[in-house]
């Protein structure tokens, strides 16, 4: 309906009365109404002027074929008939003039009300990557509203399955609701349609009726972005004439943004998945490239996760200001799994050196075949003498002590290999002595028993690795932050390398690489040597050891903790907090579980 | 609201006016709207009529935005008269200047009518 009445100003039609009323015969009266108002008046009998007053004359008002008003004129005077008729005229072609002036300003004041909203959507719907976010955003936009739909949806395709998957809804009894319209043919018709619409008075139509009872009216929409169909936004409501034109038109603004939006949060996560899958792909390499170390590269981030989980949970003490927000979440958990990814350039034969004269293979055969010679040597040293009739007693005797001597220093030799206890200064002695014994080839030429390497190599006091091969392991660290330093991290992720780099630093600045101290390294670097060093610890798939249990771990780590090695106020809480526990259920076996006293431990 | 309404818009562009009037002619109660077109014909509306809200835009000629807002202000008799200023987009610098000669909202122009619908309907409840 027109409302006319707001085409003319009140005030400015009596003044158009009052100014024409002079030149009207004596007794003449007019009134004007718009839309069921009286605008103006004039003239003696003009209250109560109808258009069945006996003598009133009416010129009609229209606009686009509807009546929207009446000039109303009663005279004695047949010439006041013609006043009238100029008069009528005169305002319906002001009228018309209006009426094509508001339509063109009713236009404007659409692209006005869509320009703000997508300028508001814009914003709104890709404050967040996360396709779910987006999701809630652009319902938002339809949720408590005063012309609400009551009930809104948004569902997005699945990129496998192409199924529709729902994502956020709204409205009482949303979910189940819901459920129940995306088992519906309905559902899936306006899966398939590629533009929206607007189904009123459901339980009017003879097709849908059945299909969708929880709802009287729908609307819906595909989410297209780039010619891709993303999802489907639904909006229903419990009122039969629950939807306009003028909705739908406004859900297809927010939807065309909201698409974008989640297309790009698509992609992000797209990129995210490639770029997990990449730490994963190199921490599978680092795990798989030694039996010592499998699965500590995927173990430690889980420890290291949860350690700081309860720091963030902390409220009090001295985790209290430690958040662990998403991102800083990403950011350790990426940096756990890198923490040795250095390793992938240091040489097996170092990692796994698991004797002191491991060299790629293990040299103790070459040694073993020396004193195989010299057992031959002394055997036929042995039929020499007997065969020049020397004392048959004597010369037994001399062989078999010999051989008791060579048998002593092999079974030295091979203790010494083993690098499981430490080798004193005597032993030490002891090696270089052995190390002279000579035994000659076929052509006489004599070889000292150990070689000058040899020698070196099993004179290592503690451990099996040579001052030059620990150094080759310890440099690990430095391929560690030379490697991550390399990749461009996005802002979010800036500080892998910092988190994963410190996880051989010591508290006291004793590690290694930098010798950083405990103030120079970040809460998220500490918690990594910690898992680190908890799961070197317990690590259950050990070729040449057994199992460590809990307590053996711990009390190794508290130690730790006293030598200002690992951070103290970390492993109280890893204690305190039931971390080890946790963990323990989870990845150790049966026999590595023990009694652990944490009194005794945070004391 | 017992009595009827008035709303002033003072606006020296005839377009904003019109769009304006239109936009407000939605509300309930058919409020009395009044239009000036420059800043001086504004300030003598606004103290005659003693609307409870004023749509101001900032640049105008004779007297501007600010100068209008702030005899409004200064004046005892208006205190009850709300200023929503109209800025232009680009321009949101220019409301820390509204802010302190006393306007109490601020709506970018090109406007979204529902906002002025909504602002307008709060501030006449309030009143
Ligand atoms: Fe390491
Ligand atoms: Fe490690």
């Amino acid at each position: 309906m027109i409302k006319a009445s707001n085409y003319l100003k009140p005030a400015w039609v009596r003044r158009q009365f009052e100014l024409a009323f002079p030149l009207l015969p004596p007794g003449t009266s007019a009134a004007l109404w718009l839309s069921g108002k009286l605008l103006a008046e004039i003239g003696g009998a003009a209250s109560g002027l109808a258009e069945d007053t006996p003598g009133a004359q009416a010129f009609h008002l229209v606009l686009e074929q509807e009546r929207v008003g009446t000039l109303l004129l009663s005279s004695p005077a047949t010439q006041a008939l013609d006043w009238g008729k100029a008069f009528a005229h005169a305002l319906q072609g002001i009228l018309d003039a209006e009426h094509a002036r508001r339509s063109v300003a009713q236009e404007t004041l659409e692209s006005y009300r869509e320009m703000a909203l997508l300028q508001r959507a814009v914003t709104e719907l890709n404050h967040s990557l996360k396709p779910a976010a987006v999701a809630a955003s652009l319902l938002k936009e339809f949720d408590g509203r005063k012309d609400t739909a009551g009930h809104g949806a948004v569902f997005l395709r699945n990129p496998d399955s192409a199924s529709l998957e729902l994502i956020q809804s709204f409205g009482e009894d949303a979910a189940k609701t819901f459920a129940r319209l995306q088992g519906s043919r309905l559902f899936a018709e306006m899966a398939t349609r590629e533009a929206g619409d607007i189904i009123n008075d459901l339980p009017a139509s003879s097709q849908w009726a059945e299909e969708a009872t929880d709802f009287k009216a729908l609307l819906w929409l595909p989410l297209i972005a780039h010619g891709e169909n993303l999802g489907l936004l639904v909006l229903a409501s419990r009122h039969a004439d629950g939807f306009a034109a003028g909705d739908l038109k406004r859900a297809q603004t927010l939807s065309s943004v909201a698409a974008a939006a989640l297309r790009n949060a698509q992609l992000y996560a797209a990129e995210q998945d490639m770029f997990q899958s990449f730490v994963r792909v190199i921490a599978t390499a680092i795990d798989a490239k030694s039996p010592y170390t499998a699965g500590h590269c995927r173990r430690v981030p889980e420890i290291a996760l949860m350690i700081a989980e309860m720091a963030h949970q902390a409220d009090s003490g001295p985790f209290a200001d430690f958040v662990l927000d998403e991102d800083k979440r990403n950011t350790l958990q990426i940096a756990a799994m890198l923490h040795d990814c250095g390793k992938v350039v240091t040489p097996e034969w170092v990692v796994d050196k698991a004797t002191k004269l491991d060299h790629i293979e293990n040299r103790i055969h070459l040694i073993a075949t020396r004193f195989e010679v010299l057992r031959r040597d002394a055997e036929i040293a042995l039929y020499r003498a007997l065969a020049e009739h020397a004392d048959g007693d004597a010369a037994r005797r001399i062989y078999q002590e010999r051989l008791q001597q060579l048998d002593d220093d092999f079974a030295f030799i091979e203790k010494c290999n083993l690098g499981a206890e430490f080798t004193s200064d005597e032993q030490v002695a002891r090696i270089q002595d052995v190390a002279r014994t000579t035994w000659r080839d076929s052509r006489g030429e004599a070889f000292p028993l150990l070689t000058e390497n040899e020698v070196y190599n099993l004179s290592v006091q503690r451990g099996t690795l040579n001052p030059e091969e620990r150094k080759i392991i310890e440099d690990h660290a430095v391929h560690t932050i030379n490697m991550l330093s390399q990749i461009s991290f996005p802002r979010s992720l800036r500080n892998v390398t910092e988190y994963a780099a410190g996880h051989h630093e010591r508290m006291d600045g004793r590690g290694y690489p930098r010798g950083l101290k405990r103030d120079q390294l970040s809460i998220p670097a500490r918690i990594v040597a910690i898992a680190d060093i908890f799961e070197a610890l317990t690590a259950p798939d050990r070729p040449y050891r057994k199992p460590g249990t809990l307590n053996w771990a711990i009390n190794i780590m508290h130690r730790m903790k006293l030598d200002n090695h690992i951070d103290g106020e970390l492993f109280d809480l890893f204690i305190s907090q039931g971390v080890y526990a946790a963990y323990a259920q989870k990845h150790l076996v049966a026999g590595q579980i023990d009694d652990v006293d944490v009194a005794r431990y945070l004391g | 609201m017992t009595e009827i309404a008035k709303i002033a818009i003072v606006d020296d562009e005839v377009h904003i006016r019109a769009l304006l009037e239109q936009t407000l002619e939605d509300l309930d109660g058919e409020p009395e709207i009044l239009t000036a077109a420059n800043g001086a014909e504004g300030l003598a509306l606004i103290e005659r009529e003693r609307p409870q809200l004023v749509f101001l835009d900032v640049m105008m000629p004779l007297m501007n935005g600010y100068e209008v807002c702030a005899a409004v202000r200064s004046n005892p008799d208006l205190a009850a008269t709300t200023i929503v200023m109209l800025t232009a987009k680009g321009q949101e610098a220019d409301r820390t200047r509204g802010l302190e000669t006393g306007a109490h909202h601020f709506v970018t122009k090109p406007f979204d009518p529902d906002e002025i619908l909504d602002l307008a309907r709060e501030i006449l409840q309030a009143s």
